[in-house]
């Protein structure tokens, strides 16, 4: 193997990226996952244990991993933290009543040393529904304001209808590029 | 090289599959019905044991028919049939008299075929329907479960951490049915009610402090994978086995009562690390299902052990 190849597949390398998807049972995890990927999202069960999918999009590779949001596998979470580069929390906007659960959980996760550098996007889901909360109402619930630790963004969409997906992933893209890879 | 030999091997098999269809096939159909005097369907009915052997071919033949009148019986309705065959017979100059056996072999395979699409309409249909708290039949199913499940405890309310113990996600199971909808929580009940033993035992293991799985959900996962087998007609030869006429709901919730009581022992056996291994170990389990799925005597039936 020459030098120019073994550059190469470093460079191919730092084109990766590792995305870790969580967030309370029926947020839409794996939903958000299967549209952005162009699946069929009609027949989905919850998930147990997790999802890891690898698609190409803007020329990086991105693993991206959606882990079960039901309250026994939260002990397991801190399993799949190791070189996260972006967090992309998701938030069932029309469940009012767990808000609060919601908020507690992603400032835990946010105090993690393994996810200290990662990029932080939070989908506000299910836009959709009738009850669905706004965007600001979900940054005030989950207080984002106070987030001094990580680079954040909200972004209110539909998993069902595909609103918005792409515009939350190309800014968490763009962010952590801007990060990761400014020697480019 | 290698890889360009089995290119070439693969180009040449479907040429052949090319010929074969359009011209060999009709050749020796005709070659053989000179020297039988049968078509092709009654030697099937003759050659062939009832079941999948005999349905699977019967099928092909129907389809790969030029006759409309073959090929529209696949798409006939239940009530249709007997018409149906009456109308092959006389198109086939088939006579009673001489292949007495014919009328009724053709007519059961048949029901099996169209029964099979029927079957997969009705499934569909309860998939698609919603679990809704305001509709006080789908709640009663739900008590009904946790009755079949939990009979020495009460639960305390609706809404209630309770529901975690029989392998709901959170206190209100409603949006655990997902895309799944109906069809997961009636072949819960299903199990519960017809094999309450089995599914008692199940969920005992379920609830093993080391290598326990989420009981419910596991379930709503395993009507999926019925009803994902059932879409791409990967079902078909077991049906075509195990009934002797059109496959009905509950032939279904039997095989997902088939699917429930053999996940569970296959991942008691296996002992994976924890419940996040789960979808590694399903697909696993799904690669064993399909693969007894291609023995044409297949027949997935429950046998408990006690």
């Amino acid at each position: 193997m020459g030098l120019r190849t073994i550059l190469k597949k470093m460079k191919q390398k730092e084109r990766e990226m590792r995305l870790l998807m969580l967030g309370l049972d029926n947020a839409g995890k794996t939903t958000i996952l299967k549209k952005f990927n162009g699946e069929d999202i009609t027949t989905i069960s919850p998930t147990l244990g997790f999802n890891i999918k690898t698609l190409e999009h803007k020329g990086f590779k991105l693993n991206i991993w959606d882990v079960g949001g039901q309250k026994s596998l939260r002990s397991y979470w801190r399993n799949y933290f190791e070189s996260t580069d972006g967090l992309v929390w998701v938030v069932d906007s029309a469940d009012r009543l767990r808000l609060e659960d919601c908020r507690q959980e992603l400032s835990a996760l946010l105090l993690e040393e393994r996810l200290a550098g990662a990029t932080l996007l939070v989908f506000a889901n299910k836009q959709d529904l009738p009850g669905a909360l706004s965007k600001e109402a979900i940054k005030d619930a989950l207080a984002l304001d106070e987030i001094k630790s990580h680079h954040w963004c909200i972004i209110d969409c539909s998993a069902v209808t595909g609103e918005h997906l792409l515009a939350g992933v190309d800014w968490l893209l763009d962010d952590i590029a801007a990060r990761i890879f400014t020697s480019d | 090289m290698v890889s360009n030999c089995h290119f070439v091997l693969e180009m040449l098999g479907y040429i052949w599959q090319y010929i074969y269809t359009s011209f060999l096939r009709y050749w020796l159909k005709w070659l053989l019905r000179q020297a039988t005097g049968k078509c092709e369907l009654q030697r099937i009915c003759s050659g062939y044991k009832p079941g999948a052997s005999r349905t699977t071919k019967a099928e092909y033949s129907l389809r790969s028919s030029k006759n409309k009148v073959l090929r529209g019986a696949l798409e006939s309705s239940k009530d249709h049939l007997e018409q149906c065959v009456d109308q092959i017979m006389k198109e086939k100059h088939v006579k009673a008299q001489i292949d007495p056996m014919f009328k009724g072999s053709l007519h059961i395979c048949l029901l099996q075929i169209t029964g099979y699409s029927s079957l997969y309409t009705s499934v569909e249909d309860l998939r698609k329907e919603v679990f809704l708290s305001e509709d006080p039949q789908h709640e009663a199913m739900l008590f009904k479960l946790w009755d079949l499940l939990m009979p020495e405890v009460k639960l305390e309310s609706r809404i209630t951490k309770q529901w975690g113990d029989i392998g709901f996600q959170g206190d209100d199971p409603k949006t655990d049915f997902r895309g799944m909808g109906l069809l997961g929580l009636i072949n819960l009940v299903f199990f519960s009610e017809n094999y309450t033993a089995e599914a008692r035992q199940v969920l005992s293991h379920a609830n093993h402090p080391k290598l326990g799985y989420s009981y419910a959900i596991v379930g709503i996962n395993l009507t999926e994978m019925a009803y994902s087998l059932l879409k791409t007609g990967a079902l078909k030869p077991h049906f075509y086995n195990a009934v002797q006429g059109a496959p009905e709901l509950t032939h279904f919730h039997q095989l997902y009562c088939y699917l429930a009581y053999e996940f569970d022992k296959f991942w008691v056996a296996e002992e994976p690390e924890s419940i996040m291994e789960f979808n590694q170990y399903r697909e696993k389990f799904h690669n064993v299902v399909k693969t007894h799925l291609q023995d044409p005597s297949v027949c997935l039936r429950l046998t408990s052990s006690n």
